[in-house]
C-alpha cells in the first residue's frame, strides 16, 4: 500500500490541484488576516501623502504573472484616489501596456477619476535602465507623450512635474528583476523612495532591501495585495487569490507529509 | 580594425560614464545626459536584433522539417497578424494601431490567457514535483523540508488558524535572518563579479562580446 502510495499517479495529484482552485471560486469563504509590516508600511507613507501628491506606479509584469500584481495596483490606486493623489503609470515591460491601461480605466471608472487630471498612463519605451536614468533627469525626454501619443505638454497634471523630485513614491509592481534596477538607478542615484509589489516567487529577494530602508514597504504576492485590500476595506481579488493560495499550499504540506510517511514506512520494512 | 574600433569605443565610454559618477560639474552631467540617451537610441536595435533572431530560427526549422515545425509556422502566423494589427501605418491607410479594438481583442482573449495558462501550469507540476521529490532522505533535505512547510504556513492566512502567530513569526524570522544573509552573500558576490567583469571588457582583457576568440 506504502508502495501505492510513493508512485502515486501524477494525474491524481492534478485533479486534487484543480479541485482546491475551483472549489473556492464556486464557493467563496473569507480566511481573518493579519496585516503584516511591509504592507502597513506602504499604506502609512501613501496614506500620509498631502492631497495633489504624485506617485507612479512602473508596471512590470506580463500577461503570465498579471494575477497576483494587478490586486495590489487596484487597491493602491483606490486608496490614491480616495486620498487625492495623483497617479503615473509607466512599464518597462512592453506587453505591460494593455493591463496597465485596463486597470487603470477600471479604477478610474469605480472612483471618478479623470484621466490626465487624476491619473495618466506613460506607456513603455525601451531601454530599461536608460528609461530610469533618464526620467531622474527629465520624464520629458523619455516620454515626450503618453501611450495615446498626446504630448505631456497638454496633459494637466505633468505642468508642474519635471523629474522625480515632484514624485513623492515610486511603486514597482514586478514579476521580475526590475526592482533592482529601480533601487540601483532610481533610489541611490536620485534619492527616489521606492515600495513594491511582487509575485510570490521573487519576495524572499526583496528581504535586504527592505531592511535598509531602500524600499520602504513591500506586497508580498496574493497575500500583500490581500492586506492591502482589508486596509482599504475593499475586498477583491487578493483576497479571493489568497483564500484559493490558502488550500493549495495546505494540499502542498499535506501530499508532501504522505509522501515522507510512505517513504519512512516503506524504508523501514527494506530494513 | 575590425576589433580595435569596438575596443577603443567600449574603453572611452566606459571611462567616461565612471568619471562622470564623481563629478557634479555642469559639463560632466551634460555628457552624461548626452550618451544615456545615446543608450536609449541603441535599446531598440535589441528589440529588432530579437525578431530577426526569432525569423531566423523558426525559418531554418520549417526550411529543415526539424521536429514539430508546423509550431514554427503558427510562430509566423502570431507574428505578422500581432504586426498587422498592432501597427499604426497612416500612411498606406491601415486603421489598425494598439488602440484597435482587434489588437486588444487579441491580446486579451488569446495572449493573456494563454500566458497565464502556461504559467498557471507550474502549480499542478509544483505539487506534484513536491510529493515526489521532497523526501526527508538527508539531514539537509530534512532542513530544506521542514524551512519550506513553516515558509508555506506563514505566506497563507491558513497558517495562522492552524498554528497561530507562530507560523508568520517562524516565516518572518527565516526570511529575516537566514534568508537575508544568504541574499546579501549572493548580491555581494554578483556585484564583485560584475565589477571586476566591467573592469575586464572596459580595458580590453574580456572580448567575448566582439563573438568570441581573440
Amino acid at each position: 500500500m506504502f508502495e501505492k502510495l510513493m508512485n502515486i499517479d501524477r494525474r491524481i495529484v492534478f485533479t486534487l490541484v484543480a479541485l482546491v482552485v475551483i472549489i473556492p471560486m464556486l464557493a467563496p469563504f473569507s480566511i481573518p488576516l493579519t496585516v503584516a509590516e511591509p504592507t502597513q508600511n506602504l499604506y502609512d507613507y501613501i496614506d500620509a501623502l498631502p492631497p495633489g501628491s504624485t506617485i507612479m506606479i512602473s508596471f512590470d509584469y506580463g500577461p503570465s504573472s498579471f494575477v497576483e500584481p494587478e490586486p495590489m495596483a487596484e487597491a493602491v490606486m483606490k486608496h490614491c484616489f480616495d486620498k487625492e493623489v495623483n497617479v503615473i503609470g509607466i512599464t518597462l515591460e512592453i506587453q505591460a501596456v494593455p493591463l496597465a491601461d485596463k486597470v487603470m480605466q477600471r479604477v478610474a471608472v469605480e472612483k471618478g477619476a479623470v484621466y490626465g487630471e487624476d491619473y495618466v498612463l506613460l506607456g513603455y519605451r525601451p531601454g530599461d535602465t536608460f528609461v530610469i536614468l533618464g526620467m531622474g533627469a527629465e520624464i520629458a525626454s523619455v516620454f515626450d507623450s503618453d501611450y495615446l501619443e498626446k504630448p505631456i505638454t497638454e496633459i494637466p497634471m505633468l505642468q508642474n512635474i519635471t523629474n522625480y523630485d515632484q514624485i513623492s513614491l515610486l511603486l514597482v509592481l514586478a514579476a521580475g528583476s526590475t526592482v533592482e534596477d529601480w533601487i540601483t538607478y532610481g533610489h541611490t542615484k536620485f534619492d527616489l523612495q521606492i515600495a513594491a509589489g511582487v509575485t510570490g516567487v521573487i519576495v524572499s529577494q526583496m528581504y535586504p532591501y527592505l531592511q535598509t530602508k531602500q524600499l520602504i514597504g513591500l506586497m508580498p504576492g496574493f497575500r500583500g495585495a490581500a492586506e492591502y485590500e482589508k486596509l482599504i476595506d475593499a475586498f477583491g481579488s487578493g483576497t479571493k487569490g489568497i483564500n484559493t493560495a490558502s488550500l493549495v499550499h495546505l494540499l502542498v504540506i499535506g501530499l508532501v507529509v504522505i509522501g515522507n510517511i510512505a517513504f519512512f514506512v516503506q524504508r523501514r520494512r527494506e530494513e | 580594425m575590425k576589433q580595435q574600433v569596438p575596443l577603443v569605443l567600449c574603453f572611452l565610454f566606459g571611462i567616461v560614464m565612471i568619471l562622470t559618477e564623481f563629478s557634479p560639474h555642469a559639463a560632466s552631467q551634460a555628457t552624461y545626459k548626452e550618451i544615456a540617451n545615446w543608450g536609449r537610441v541603441i535599446s531598440p536595435f535589441v528589440l529588432a536584433l530579437a525578431v530577426i533572431t526569432l525569423i531566423q530560427t523558426h525559418w531554418a526549422r520549417i526550411q529543415r522539417r526539424t521536429e514539430h515545425w508546423q509550431y514554427s509556422v503558427v510562430v509566423f502566423f502570431g507574428m505578422i497578424l500581432m504586426v498587422v494589427v498592432g501597427t499604426p501605418l497612416v500612411i498606406v491607410g491601415s486603421p489598425f494601431g494598439p488602440q484597435h479594438p482587434a489588437f486588444q481583442w487579441l491580446f486579451n482573449n488569446v495572449q493573456v490567457p494563454m500566458d497565464a495558462t502556461m504559467f498557471s501550469l507550474l502549480a499542478f507540476f509544483i505539487a506534484s514535483a513536491a510529493y515526489r521529490a521532497f523526501r526527508a532522505r538527508t539531514f539537509e533535505a530534512t532542513l530544506l523540508l521542514v524551512t519550506a512547510v513553516i515558509v508555506m504556513l506563514g505566506n497563507v492566512p491558513i497558517g495562522d488558524i492552524i498554528w497561530g502567530d507562530t507560523a508568520s513569526n517562524a516565516r518572518q524570522w527565516i526570511l529575516d535572518n537566514p534568508n537575508l544573509s544568504a541574499r546579501r552573500g549572493i548580491i555581494l558576490g554578483i556585484s564583485l563579479g560584475a565589477i571586476s567583469q566591467s573592469i575586464r571588457i572596459i580595458l580590453g582583457i574580456e572580448r567575448s562580446y566582439l563573438g568570441g576568440g581573440d
